[in-house]
């Protein structure tokens, strides 16, 4: 039995096509060997492949024989446009025996379609997709037999397998490659805190991954807390697109922040929304809004000119996701020049201590106070160069407890001492300076003096007698006969064990901080006026050094506390907005990467082509690779493990709460602490622990918008296992709808909240083996109870 | 043959789980969302379901209150891009927390472990 001519002819063409599918070239020499074989399996002189451009609104010339090599590649028609563009949309073959009398035929003279008299052509069907459609072209009159008709439809089916598994690696290869450059893109976006900086990266990198022409950046005023203002605030473009944007930027931008989604105008051309101003322009725009927290922050305008490929939805997505992660980038810097600022008022601040600084240095040798004391009083002490008294304590105010304090004495305990004393000092002629440095002239810490200036305290308050007066009055006094003084209290003539001495006040810009108290215990020197008057002079140069000291050591503290504030705010801003943006990230690659890597895998099963094979190994260890650069930095930024070492708990709330004692006062909230010793210290991460507690405290005082009091509690468990705190506040409460959210990431009730204080702080708890509860109180107002093990000794 | 119904508002993700499921034997039908899951728990009984943790409209841990109020019977894998709240939601929330992946090796042997 013989087989039909024509079922011989389609068995040889699909086999043919079997063995070019199969083969290792690639789509476009494929396509052009397939119609080759198809044109001599019908016998025939021409053909050709169409297929659907990117967009999918177009075909476009793959493949051709008999026609002129140049318009391949060149050649398009819009969908329902010419022959290829009918039977494509349609999806259903066609035979003309003459092409040139029906409406549909277009013609295009560059191709040499001419030379041609009839054709047949069939879609290229996969399912229901039309990938393209496929022609065969005779240059004698042809009219095709429907089995003629017939085999070109079963080889388009069959041309269709190949064109999908190349489209599936192609459209793999791309997709990875926008993978990989969003993950370029944002960890470039972390990389500076710099605005300008930022903008430009941003511009630079969406520009060449899109094979845009150029891109424009529109920052809106940034949110201070103002509502909507929309005030432009900073704009970047690129050159190149320059004259372009003056036509279309502002209608873009306009129209992208009123409606807070992407717009993407394919031809300008064509587009009712800009066709108006247009003009000549063919040009594709695709414009994002940066949102952060809900509201428009800015926007990114690409634009594609004539030179380049219109852009497609895909870009659309591509660029919004990128445009998620430059918001948050670009909020953080915003922030970050704001803080700059911020440092910069105490940068001047410091500047103004630091000139105090210089001149406290230049008028003594140190600015520790402790050092200081000794200084003034071993001059008073010292004969020679020193003022030569026997004794000197010196005595500080406290102006918040209105106390006078004995802080320091400095003198001989015994006639002996101070016999060898001062004849050392005449012998080696020493400075004051030299026997400062070189050691003490007295015994210190311990000696009798020393006791007994630390055992004079006082109310500064006239009745307490003589020191008291010589603040309150700033005026030296000359005691001659301590007994029969009524000034001098009896205790302090027992204290001192003499019956003359000398005060002076120590007076720094008008204040009196203190008094220094002379006498001549051994050598019963009488202290004369001139004695006096030479005393003031020196308490006079000693008052500045000491308030000198002090001024220091407050802006030490001070400066100190900025620091903290500073990179606390920093630290939880950063890492909660950089938490944000990595989260997102991730969440947009992993996503299309599982369904990448997941297919890739299903299709690794059905493939046995060794060299596709090759393509599909390298493309799952790609994934891999990206996979596994996400979960490393998502390990680094978001869970670094604690860092343990013993520190009292009671401490971090003491280093805390004066963080937010100015915030708190403003917003008329009074702190209630009831810190109990007993819980010791414990195994933590110290910088964790605070970074939970600040979370509290925080929420507590943004709970309390009318004032309040904030309640930080600490104590033991019943059990002692555990060390309690607890952070209570008399604000609202939780409320119902938050319960079963509270520690879910990104929930917040707030504007400019970030939902993570407390998802970051049950972490940390956790990370340490305790556990974080809340409650609502009877009497209003929300308590946080966290709760840390204590160690337990072996 | 027992029913599976997988959530995810990622429509490539629901497909591949459906076929790797399928494979494994079971019925699989998919979501795109949190509304439609819930309406889908209405329509039929299922044995288990897989449900993304962030999705546009009703979000994963809503969509989860609502299934575990219907019927708390009903086990449930967390499927989803983060991994960093694993601990978070693993234990007290949901029957087991996977991290979604290209190789789906976790999510076949957790289906496994589930429904035997
Ligand atoms: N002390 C509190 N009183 C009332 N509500 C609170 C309190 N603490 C937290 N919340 C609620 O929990 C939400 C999440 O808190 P959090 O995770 O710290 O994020 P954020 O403070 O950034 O909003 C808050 O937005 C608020 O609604
Ligand atoms: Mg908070």
């Amino acid at each position: 039995m013989t087989m039909e001519p024509v079922e011989r002819t389609e068995l040889s063409i699909l086999s043919e096509i079997g063995r070019i599918s199969t083969s290792a070239d690639d789509l476009h020499r494929k396509l052009q060997r397939i119609i080759e074989v198809v044109m001599r399996g019908i016998g025939k002189d021409g053909a050709s492949v169409f297929l659907l451009d990117r967009s999918g609104k177009n075909v476009i010339l793959e493949a051709a024989m008999g026609l002129n090599q140049e318009a391949v590649g060149k050649l398009t028609f819009p969908l329902g446009k010419g022959i290829a563009g009918w039977v494509a949309e349609q999806k259903v073959p066609l035979a003309l025996a003459d092409p040139y009398s029906d409406p549909r035929f277009q013609y295009v003279p560059e191709t040499g379609i001419e030379r041609f008299k009839s054709l047949v052509a069939a879609p290229i069907m996969d399912e229901d997709r039309c990938f393209g459609v496929i022609f065969v072209l005779s240059g004698q009159n042809w009219n095709a037999t429907s089995s003629e008709v017939t085999i070109l439809t079963t080889t388009a089916n069959q041309i269709s397998g190949v064109i999908r598994s190349t489209l599936l690696f192609q459209d793999i290869e791309d997709r990875l490659a926008r993978l990989a450059s969003i993950y370029e893109i944002s960890m470039a976006l972390t990389s500076t805190l710099d605005l300008n900086q930022l903008l430009s990266l941003i511009a630079r990198n969406t520009t060449s991954s899109l094979r845009a022409q150029g891109c424009t950046i529109h920052l809106l005023d940034l949110p201070a807390g103002d509502g909507e203002n929309r005030e432009l605030r900073l704009t970047f473009i690129d050159d190149a697109v320059r004259d372009i944007d003056t036509v279309f930027g502002e209608r873009m931008q306009t129209n992208t922040i009123r409606d807070k989604r992407p717009l993407l105008i394919a031809d300008t051309s064509q587009d009712a929304r800009v066709q108006d101003i247009s003009n000549q322009h063919r040009v594709s725009i695709l414009s994002v809004p940066l949102i952060f927290h809900d509201r428009v922050t800015g926007v990114i305008t690409l634009y594609s000119t004539e030179q380049g490929q219109p852009f497609i939805d895909d870009d659309l997505q591509f660029l919004t996701t990128i445009a998620s992660g430059a918001a948050v980038a670009v909020e953080n810097a915003a922030l970050f020049e704001r803080e700059e600022r911020m440092a910069g008022d105490a940068r001047v601040r410091a500047q103004e201590f630091s000139i105090l600084y210089d001149v406290g240095t230049a008028m003594s040798a140190t600015l520790n106070l402790d050092r200081l004391l000794r200084i003034i009083l071993t001059a008073a002490t010292m004969g020679g160069t020193g003022l030569g008294f026997n004794r000197a304590i010196l005595l500080l105010t406290n102006e918040r407890t209105n106390i006078l304090q004995g802080m320091m004495g400095v003198g001989p305990t015994s006639w002996d001492e101070a016999s060898r004393a001062w004849t050392e000092v005449a012998r080696k002629h020493k400075s004051l300076m030299e026997w400062i440095q070189t050691g003490e002239l007295f015994e210190s810490r311990d000696s009798e003096i020393n006791e007994v200036a630390r055992r004079i305290r006082m109310h500064m308050d006239p009745d307490e007698g003589v020191l008291a007066r010589t603040v309150l009055e700033k005026r030296s006094f000359n005691v001659l006969d301590a007994a029969s003084d009524p000034l001098v209290p009896k205790d302090l003539r027992d204290t001192l064990r003499v019956n003359s001495f000398a005060t002076v006040p120590l007076v720094a810009k008008g204040r009196a901080i203190g008094a220094i108290l002379v006498d001549n215990l051994f050598t019963r020197r009488p202290i004369t006026d001139h004695d006096i008057r030479f005393l003031t002079m020196f308490a006079h140069q000693a008052a500045l050094a000491i308030d000198n000291a002090v001024i220091h050591s407050n802006m030490e503290t001070m400066n100190r506390d900025i620091r903290v504030i500073h990179e606390q705010l920093a630290q939880s801003e950063k890492m909660a907005a950089l938490g944000t943006m990595m989260a997102e990230i991730t969440h947009e690659i992993r996503n299309p990467l599982v369904s990448i890597g997941g297919f890739t895998r299903r299709l690794a099963r059905k493939v046995t082509d060794p060299d596709a094979k090759k393509y599909i190994d390298i493309i799952l260890s790609e994934v891999g690779r990206l996979e596994g650069i996400i979960h490393d930095n998502l390990a680094y930024i978001k869970n670094v493990g604690p860092q343990f070492s013993r520190t009292s708990l009671n401490n971090i709330v003491e280093e805390v709460l004066p963080v937010y004692e100015d915030e708190l006062r403003q917003r008329g909230i009074n702190i209630e602490r009831d810190l109990s010793p007993e819980i010791g210290s414990l195994d933590m991460d110290p910088q964790q622990i605070k970074q939970a507690v600040v979370n509290l405290v925080a929420n507590a005082m943004e709970a309390m918008e009318n004032g309040g009091t904030l309640t930080v509690r600490t104590y033991p468990s019943a059990d002692s296992r555990d060390a309690v705190m607890e952070i209570g506040d008399t604000g609202p409460g939780i409320s119902p709808e938050s319960m079963h959210n509270l520690f879910n990431p990104y929930y917040t009730t707030k504007v400019r909240g970030t939902g993570l204080g407390l998802p970051i702080t049950h972490r940390i708890v956790k990370a340490h083996k305790g556990n974080i509860v809340f409650r609502n109180k009877e009497t209003g107002g929300a308590v946080f109870t966290l709760r840390l093990p204590v160690p337990q000794e072996k | 043959m027992k029913k599976i119904l997988v959530v995810d508002d990622e429509e490539n993700i629901c497909k591949l789980y459906r076929e790797e499921l399928e494979e494994m034997g079971y019925e699989v039908t998919t979501a795109l969302d949190g509304g439609s899951a819930i309406a889908a728990l209405e329509k039929a009984r299922y044995d288990l379901v897989t449900l993304d943790m962030r999705m546009k409209g009703m979000d994963g841990i809503e969509t989860l209150r609502k299934m575990k109020e219907r019927d708390a019977s009903l086990p449930v894998i967390i499927s989803s891009a983060y991994e960093e709240y694993k601990n978070d939601f693993g234990s007290w929330a949901s029957d087991a927390y996977i991290v979604k992946s290209a190789d789906t090796a976790a999510l076949r042997d957790t289906v496994k472990k589930i429904l035997g």
